[in-house]
C-alpha cells in the first residue's frame, strides 16, 4: 500500500483524435490524487490506462518503479471502483467482496476473516447475504469499494465512484471515502468532474482539459493560484469573473478599466508589477473579491444590480459596470432587488491577470 | 366485461359501414383459431386418451373393448419398452450435450469483433433450416462405407457407421448435433452479448483468470437463456423420429418414437400405442418441468 505511480510522457490516440497529450505525473505513496476535468477531457482514459483496461500509444507507466504498460491489468495488482459499480449481479454481497480473493485462491478461513473485516469497516456486515439488486445506491458503492479494498491492492483507482448517487448520499459517501483513505492510506487516484469532490478529497488535484494536464497542486493552491484561464474558471463556484481590461495609470498607481467603462479601479503599482501594458490582458476575480457597498467610498465605482441569487448563507449578486457583468458574493439580503444602484470595488490582493492569447496566468495573487 | 375494455370500433371505418360490430370482428378472429385447435389438437388428444384404455385396432372393424389400465400395465412391464427408453435417454444426453458444447463454443468464438460476423452467423445457421428428412438422407450418403466422404476424409477405410450396432446411435447423434448446434449457438450468442462488458473489466481488475471468469461470470449470466435452449433441444431429441428412421434401422437405434410408430402403424396396436404415447407425453412434461423449475431458480437475482 505504499506504492508510487509514475506516468511519463503518456500519449494516446483514438483514431486521429489524441485523447492524452504529453501527460507527466508522479503520484507519491499514500497520496490521494483527484483528476478533475470536464467529460471527454481524457481523465477517465488516463485512469483506465493506469489500470490496464486501455493501452497507451507512447510513454511509460511505472508502478513501484517497474514499467507496467505492457502488463495485463491482472498483473498490475491495482484495484478499481467503477462509476456503474460493476457488481456481479448473480452473487451475494459476500461473494462479490470475496471474488478477488477467490480468484487468487486464498485459503477459506483467511478469506472469510478478510471479507468480514472489510464489511465491518464499511458498515455493511448485515448486508452480506443480499444480492446487489436488493441494495440502495450507497450500499452498492460501499460493496464496490469493499471489493476493491479487500485484497489490499498496490493502489486504488476510482472512476467517478459517487457520480451516480443523489446529492445527499454523495456528501455522505465523500466523507466516508476520506475516512477510509486516512485509515487505509492506500495510494488513490480518483476521477471526477465535480470540483467540490475534488477540493474536499484531494491531497493534490490534477486538472485536465482536452487531453492535457493543466495544473497539479493542492486544492488551496489550485484555487488561489490558478495557472491559466481554464483552471481559473473550472475551479470555484460560482465561477471566477473574467473581464477584458485596459490598464492605465492614475496618480502613482495603476488604474484597471473594464472594457466599455470609462472609469477604473485604482490598483497599487505593486499588484501589477511585471505585467505588460500592451498585450491584451484579462482580469480574473472571484465573486468574494468583488466588494459591494451601499455608499460611495473612495475608489468605488457605481454599478447597477441585474440579478440576485439568494443561496441562504450568502447571495450572489450580478452587477453591471459598463458592458461587463461581475458576480459578487454578499451576505444574504445585502441588496434588496434588481435595478438598484450599488458601489463596487475590487480586492487587488485577490485579483488574477491572464494573458488573453495564451490564457496563462501573468501574476500570482497573494 | 370484455366489450368494456375493448377499443370501440370507429363508426366511420369500412367494417362499420358493412354492418359489423366490435363483437362480430372479435369472433371473426378468434373462432377459427379455437375451432382449429379443438378439431386438430384437443379432440385427438381426448380421443386417443379413450383409445388408450381399449384394445382397439384401426386395421380391423372389430369394436373397441374397454380394458381399463391393462395397456399401461403391459407396457410398463415390457422390458423391450424400457430398452427403447434407455436408448432414447442415451441419445438425448449425447445429442443435447454435444449441441450445447459445440453451439456454446461457436457462440463464444463469434462473440467478439470479427469481420463478416453477420455473414458467418447466417451461414452457420443453414443446417437448422434444412428438412430433417433431407439431412438424414444426405448424412446417410456422407457415412456410406464405400464412397462416403467421412471415411475418406478421416481415413477410416470401410468403417460401418450406420450398420455397426454400437456406433449407429452415435452416428445419428452426430448428425443431430450438426443440425441443431446452430440453434444453441444462436440463443447463446444472444445471452453472451447481453453480459455487460464492464463486468469483464471488473473481473480483470479483480485478477480473475480466463477460466475463473468463464465459470464465475459468463456461464452463470448466460445460464437462463442456455437453459431455454436445452429445454427445447431435450424435448425435440426425446421425440426424434425422422432422422433416426431414415438413416438406420438397427435395433440399437430404436428410440421410443420409432417404437411407437411401429406399434401404431406396422403392428396396428392402436389402443396400446395410444397408451404408449400418453406415457411418453407424461415423461416429456415431467422432464420439462424439472428444467423450468431450475430455470426459475437460475433467473432469481
Amino acid at each position: 500500500m505504499t506504492t508510487e505511480i509514475q506516468l511519463r510522457n503518456l500519449q494516446k490516440w483514438f483514431g486521429s483524435n489524441q485523447v492524452i497529450k504529453d501527460f507527466d505525473l508522479t503520484i507519491a505513496a499514500h497520496e490521494f490524487i483527484v483528476m478533475l476535468g470536464q467529460s471527454g477531457c481524457g481523465k477517465t482514459t488516463t485512469l483506465r490506462a493506469i489500470a490496464g483496461l486501455e493501452s497507451i500509444d507512447e510513454g511509460d507507466i511505472l508502478i513501484e518503479g517497474e514499467p507496467v504498460q505492457h502488463l495485463k491489468c491482472s498483473d498490475r495488482d491495482i484495484a478499481m471502483v467503477f462509476q456503474s459499480f460493476s457488481l456481479y449481479p448473480h452473487m451475494t454481497v459476500y461473494e462479490n467482496i470475496a471474488f478477488p480473493l477467490r480468484a487468487t485462491r486464498m485459503a477459506k478461513t483467511e478469506l472469510d476473516a478478510a471479507v468480514r473485516e472489510i464489511a465491518r469497516v464499511l458498515q455493511i456486515s448485515d448486508l452480506l447475504d443480499k444480492k446487489p439488486s436488493a441494495l440502495s445506491g450507497g450500499d452498492m458503492q460501499r460493496v464496490a469499494i469493499g471489493r476493491a479494498l479487500v485484497r489490499q491492492p498496490k493502489a486504488m483507482l476510482m472512476d467517478e465512484p459517487i457520480g451516480a448517487l443523489d446529492a445527499k448520499l454523495r456528501e455522505q459517501m465523500r466523507a466516508e471515502i476520506k475516512r477510509l483513505h486516512i485509515k487505509q492510506g492506500s495510494t488513490t487516484v480518483y476521477v471526477t468532474h465535480d470540483q467540490v469532490e475534488a477540493m474536499s478529497l484531494a491531497d493534490r488535484i490534477v486538472i485536465m482539459h482536452d487531453g492535457k494536464l493543466q495544473q497539479v497542486g493542492p486544492p488551496e493552491e489550485v484555487y488561489l493560484h490558478p495557472a491559466n484561464l481554464f483552471v481559473a474558471q473550472f475551479v470555484g463556484s460560482p465561477v471566477m469573473n473574467i473581464a477584458d481590461i485596459d490598464i492605465g495609470s492614475a496618480g502613482g498607481g495603476a488604474e484597471i478599466r473594464l472594457a466599455g467603462s470609462d472609469k477604473g479601479f485604482a490598483f497599487g503599482e505593486g499588484a501589477l508589477s511585471g505585467i505588460s501594458r500592451d498585450a491584451p490582458v484579462a482580469l480574473g476575480i472571484r465573486p468574494e473579491a468583488v466588494l459591494l457597498s451601499q455608499s460611495n467610498a473612495k475608489g468605488h465605482l457605481p454599478a447597477v444590480t441585474t440579478n440576485i441569487e439568494p443561496l441562504g448563507s450568502h447571495d450572489i449578486v450580478d452587477v453591471k459596470i459598463g458592458d461587463q457583468t461581475l458576480r459578487a458574493r454578499t451576505e444574504s439580503g445585502f441588496v434588496g432587488g434588481e435595478g438598484q444602484e450599488v458601489w463596487v470595488n475590487l480586492d487587488p490582493e485577490q485579483a488574477h491577470f491572464f494573458d488573453r492569447e495564451s490564457g496563462l496566468s501573468l501574476r500570482k495573487a497573494g | 366485461m370484455t366489450t368494456l375494455t375493448m377499443t370501440r370500433l370507429d363508426p366511420q371505418s369500412r367494417a362499420a359501414r358493412r354492418g359489423m360490430s366490435d363483437i362480430s370482428i372479435r369472433n371473426l378472429f378468434i373462432i377459427p383459431t379455437i375451432l382449429f385447435l379443438i378439431i386438430f389438437n384437443i379432440f385427438p388428444l381426448l380421443y386417443s386418451l379413450y383409445y388408450s384404455f381399449t384394445d382397439f385396432r384401426a386395421s380391423t372393424n372389430a369394436p373397441a373393448n374397454w380394458v381399463g389400465l391393462a395397456n399401461y400395465r403391459e407396457l410398463l412391464n415390457d422390458p423391450f419398452i424400457w430398452t427403447n427408453f434407455a436408448i432414447t435417454a442415451k441419445y438425448v444426453i449425447v445429442s443435447v450435450a454435444g449441441q450445447v458444447i459445440v453451439g456454446f463454443g461457436v457462440a463464444m468464438l463469434l462473440n467478439r469483433d470479427i469481420p463478416f460476423k453477420g455473414l458467418i452467423t447466417t451461414l452457420l445457421l443453414l443446417p437448422m433450416m434444412l428438412s430433417m428428412a433431407v439431412v438424414g438422407l444426405f448424412w446417410k450418403l456422407l457415412y456410406d462405407p464405400s464412397f462416403g466422404i467421412i471415411n475418406y476424409a478421416l481415413g477410416l477405410g470401410r468403417f460401418e457407421w450406420l450398420s455397426d450396432p454400437d456406433m449407429a446411435l452415435y452416428a445419428v447423434a452426430i448428425t443431430d448435433i450438426w443440425m441443431w448446434s446452430p440453434f444453441v449457438m444462436l440463443l447463446s450468442l444472444a445471452g453472451l452479448s447481453a453480459v455487460p462488458k464492464h463486468l469483464y473489466e471488473a473481473a480483470a481488475i479483480d485478477r480473475a483468470g480466463p477460466l475463473y471468469t468463464f465459470f464465475r461470470i459468463t456461464l452463470p449470466l448466460v445460464a437462463p437463456i442456455l437453459m431455454i435452449a436445452i429445454i427445447f433441444r431435450t424435448m425435440e431429441a426425446f421425440k426424434t423420429f425422422d432422422i433416426a428412421y431414415i438413416m438406420t434401422s438397427q435395433p440399437t437405434t430404436e428410440m421410443i418414437a420409432i417404437r411407437l410408430y411401429k406399434m401404431a402403424f406396422q403392428e396396428w396396436q392402436t389402443g396400446m400405442s395410444c397408451a404408449f404415447a400418453y406415457i411418453v407425453l407424461i415423461m416429456v412434461v415431467a422432464i420439462t418441468n424439472i428444467y423450468v423449475k431450475y430455470l426459475n431458480k437460475v433467473k432469481e437475482r
